[in-house]
């Protein structure tokens, strides 16, 4: 079903189908809405570019890394347990 | 696509490795450990919180994935298939630890609205050092409560779909989605407060010209008030 009428959205609904668009779902209208609102509305365009640097600050920083006490004590019970079969 | 292309050539080398250690070879069960320790690591700090739980199920885990290996197909990756298995680990550490307890716990309702939203400093690793914002992220992963923390954790760090993340923790694909969406959220709005870019230049001088309006405006007010 084509309309002529383009989508619009407001704040809300950017806020709504950020995750969406993060993630590269959504109908390719709701996308080019989205990038239309995203054109002219200053602080959505920060909401999104914080929210990508918030996720890839998450991968890059490589969090909760396994001490290494914590991985030799791994290794050590893994070598008992395969030994006793 | 190299990332595409990397990740299949780790999950062969997983398949492998797999079928060495089931062949009876003991070092590749040992590179399968190596391989995926950060990750198990990592799922069960999501899920217990606490250092000493976490290497509990740590060890739980692949105990149990040595153990139950000739189960695994080859129809699921292979690391999708231990995160099953990690998760299980650590929510049984957590039932012994906690009693019953469910993901549904803690849920709050409503939407959440983001309030800071001035742009961040352009180079997060110059402000602080790489240590420093490694502890800042854990700390902002930690602070989230723990059923947006397990599916953030599961969806944007170890990369699972939302279908394999939902099996994983016994949630439908839409509650994954919603909870992500909020777990970001939050997620978000912690680190802005440590990494909005100070008061800039720019914002300085439109202060300090407003300042300088008014006190011209109360002299040419004072001024009129003498001479009418």
């Amino acid at each position: 079903m084509k309309r002529t009428e383009s989508l619009v959205l407001d704040c809300r609904q950017v806020l709504a189908s950020l995750s969406c668009w993060l993630d590269g779902d959504g109908s390719a209208e709701l996308r080019a809405a989205i990038e239309r609102h995203l054109a002219r509305c200053g602080r959505c365009r920060i909401l999104v570019d914080t929210t990508t640097r918030t996720l890839r600050l998450l991968v890059e920083t490589e969090p909760f890394e396994v001490p290494l006490a914590v991985s030799a004590r791994l290794y050590a019970r893994l070598e008992q347990a395969l030994r006793e079969g | 696509m190299p990332a595409g292309s990397e990740a299949a050539a780790a999950d062969a080398h997983d398949l492998e490795l797999v079928a060495r250690t089931l062949a009876g070879d003991r070092a590749a069960f040992e590179a399968l450990v190596r391989r995926h320790e950060r990750r198990v690591y990592r799922v069960a700090m999501a899920l217990l919180g606490r250092p000493e739980d976490a290497e509990e199920a740590l060890q739980e885990c692949f105990l149990q994935a040595y153990r139950h290996l000739g189960q695994f197909r080859g129809e699921a990756r292979f690391s999708t298939w231990l995160v099953r298995i990690a998760v299980n680990a650590a929510l049984q550490r957590r039932r012994e630890r906690d009693g019953a307890v469910s993901l549904d716990e803690l849920l709050e309702a409503g939407d959440f609205v983001p309030e800071r939203l001035s742009p961040w400093h352009p180079s997060p690793e110059q402000l602080y050092g790489r240590q420093e914002l490694r502890r800042l992220v854990e700390t902002a992963v930690a602070a989230l409560p723990e059923p947006y923390r397990a599916v953030l954790v599961l969806r944007d760090l170890e990369g699972l779909s939302a279908e394999d993340t939902a099996a994983a923790l016994g949630l439908t694909v839409p509650a994954v989605k919603s909870r992500l969406h909020r777990a970001r959220l939050v997620l978000r709005e912690y680190l802005a407060a440590h990494l909005e870019r100070p008061a800039g230049l720019h914002q300085r001088l439109l202060r300090a010209a407003a300042g300088l309006r008014d006190r011209v405006a109360r002299r040419v007010l004072a001024t009129m008030g003498r001479k009418p």
